[in-house]
C-alpha cells in the first residue's frame, strides 16, 4: 500500500485545495477510492491525486528564518504615525 | 399508489427488491472491510444502490411517499420479489467482493433491456442508474485486476466464486409478471435472455481463479415468491429502526 494525498477544485476561480489523504494498492484504485472517500456529494469538479513519495519535502528549518522578520510585516502604522506627527505640528504652527 | 398493471409492478418490484437488498449488504460492511478506505467505497456503493431502489419504489408509490416505507420494510416476505443471490448473508469478505462484480455485471444487462422502455421514467432512470454504475464496475474490476494477480488473494476469491454461482443464477429468475412486461414494451426482452452473456463474462473475469461449473438447476424460489433462509434475519436488521416506533413519521 502507498498513500496518496487528494486535491480537489471547484469550477471556476478557486484553486485545488488538499481534502485529505488515503491509503491505495496502486494508483488506478487510488483514483477510485479517492472519488469514494472524498467526493461523494460533490465537494469537487476536478481531482487530482499524488502519491505522497512523489512530493517534495523542504527540510523542517528550512523556512525557520522567515519566522523572524519583521520587517517585511508592512500594516503601514509607522508612517500612519508620522504623518499623524506631521499634521499636528502644523495645526501648532 | 400508481396506475401500473400489476405484472409491470411485480417485474419493477423485483429490481427494486434486488437493488433495495444489494444496497444494505454492501452497507454492512461499514467499519469490517479490509482497510478504511474499502469502507467508505463500498458502503458509498451501496448508498447508490438504495437510491436506485427509492426512485423504483417512488415509480411504484406514485403520489403516496409514505407508500415507500410500505414498500420497502412492511411487505410480507411473499410479497417481496428479490432473488435469493441479494439475500444470501456472505460473512466472507471475498465473498462479498465478488457478488458485488457479479451483481453489478448482471445490472448492467437488466438496465440494457429498459433504455427504451415504454415507460418513459423508466427509460430515464436506466440512464441515471448507468452513470452511476459505471463507476461500480470500475471498482470492482480495479479491485478484481490487482487481487486476481497474486495467487494468495486468487485463491479464496475462486472459492467464493464457486461458492456463489449456484446462487448467482438466481438473479436471473423471472416474475410471473415479465412476459406480459415484455409485451407491454416496458422491458426490451426477459431478463433470462442476457443470462449466457453474463456467464461468459464472469467466466472471463475469474478465469485467473478457477472454472466454474454452473449447476443445471439453480435454486429458483417459485417466481420470486418464496425467501430464503437468509432474508429473515436480514429483514430484521433493516427494520430494527422502523419497528421502534411504527407509527413515527419520517
Amino acid at each position: 500500500m502507498a498513500t496518496y494525498e487528494v486535491f480537489l477544485k471547484k469550477d471556476g476561480r478557486d484553486e485545488y485545495r488538499h481534502a485529505g489523504s488515503l491509503e491505495a494498492a496502486n494508483d488506478d484504485l487510488a483514483v477510485v477510492l479517492a472519488r469514494e472517500s472524498y467526493v461523494r456529494r460533490a465537494e469537487g469538479d476536478l481531482l487530482w491525486v499524488v502519491e505522497r513519495s512523489n512530493v517534495i519535502v523542504a527540510d523542517d528549518d528550512f523556512l525557520t528564518p522567515n519566522a523572524d522578520k519583521p520587517h517585511r510585516h508592512h500594516d503601514g502604522s509607522a508612517v500612519a504615525a508620522r504623518r499623524k506627527a506631521a499634521r499636528n505640528d502644523e495645526q501648532k504652527s | 399508489m400508481n396506475d401500473l398493471p400489476p405484472p409491470v409492478v411485480d417485474y419493477l418490484l423485483a429490481i427494486a427488491d434486488d437493488k433495495h437488498l444489494m444496497g444494505q449488504q454492501h452497507a454492512e460492511w461499514i467499519g469490517v472491510t479490509p482497510f478504511l478506505e474499502e469502507d467508505l467505497a463500498f458502503c458509498s456503493i451501496g448508498q447508490d444502490e438504495l437510491g436506485h431502489a427509492a426512485h423504483l419504489y417512488a415509480l411504484l408509490a406514485g403520489d403516496d411517499d409514505t407508500a415507500i416505507d410500505e414498500l420497502a420494510y412492511r411487505h410480507e416476505p411473499g410479497a417481496y420479489r428479490s432473488c435469493w443471490f441479494v439475500e444470501r448473508a456472505t460473512p466472507i469478505w471475498a465473498e462479498a467482493l465478488v457478488r458485488h462484480w457479479m451483481f453489478d455485471a448482471a445490472d448492467q444487462l437488466r438496465w440494457s433491456l429498459l433504455a427504451g422502455s415504454s415507460l418513459s421514467a423508466l427509460a430515464d432512470l436506466a440512464q441515471r442508474v448507468e452513470r452511476e454504475e459505471r463507476y461500480h464496475r470500475l471498482h470492482s474490476d480495479t479491485l478484481l485486476d490487482g487481487l486476481l494477480a497474486s495467487p494468495v488473494a486468487a485463491e479464496p476469491i475462486g472459492a467464493a466464486v464457486t461458492a456463489l454461482a449456484p446462487f448467482a443464477l438466481t438473479m436471473f429468475e423471472p416474475v410471473a409478471g415479465e412476459p406480459d412486461t415484455v409485451a407491454e414494451g416496458v422491458a426490451e426482452a426477459p431478463f433470462a435472455t442476457q443470462r449466457d452473456a453474463w456467464k461468459q463474462r464472469t467466466e472471463a473475469r475469474f478465469a485467473a481463479a478457477c472454472t466454474i461449473d454452473w449447476p443445471d438447476d439453480p435454486p429458483y424460489g417459485d417466481n420470486r415468491t418464496t425467501r430464503s433462509a437468509d432474508f429473515g434475519p436480514l429483514m430484521a436488521r433493516m427494520r430494527e429502526v422502523i419497528d421502534l416506533d411504527p407509527s413515527a413519521v419520517w
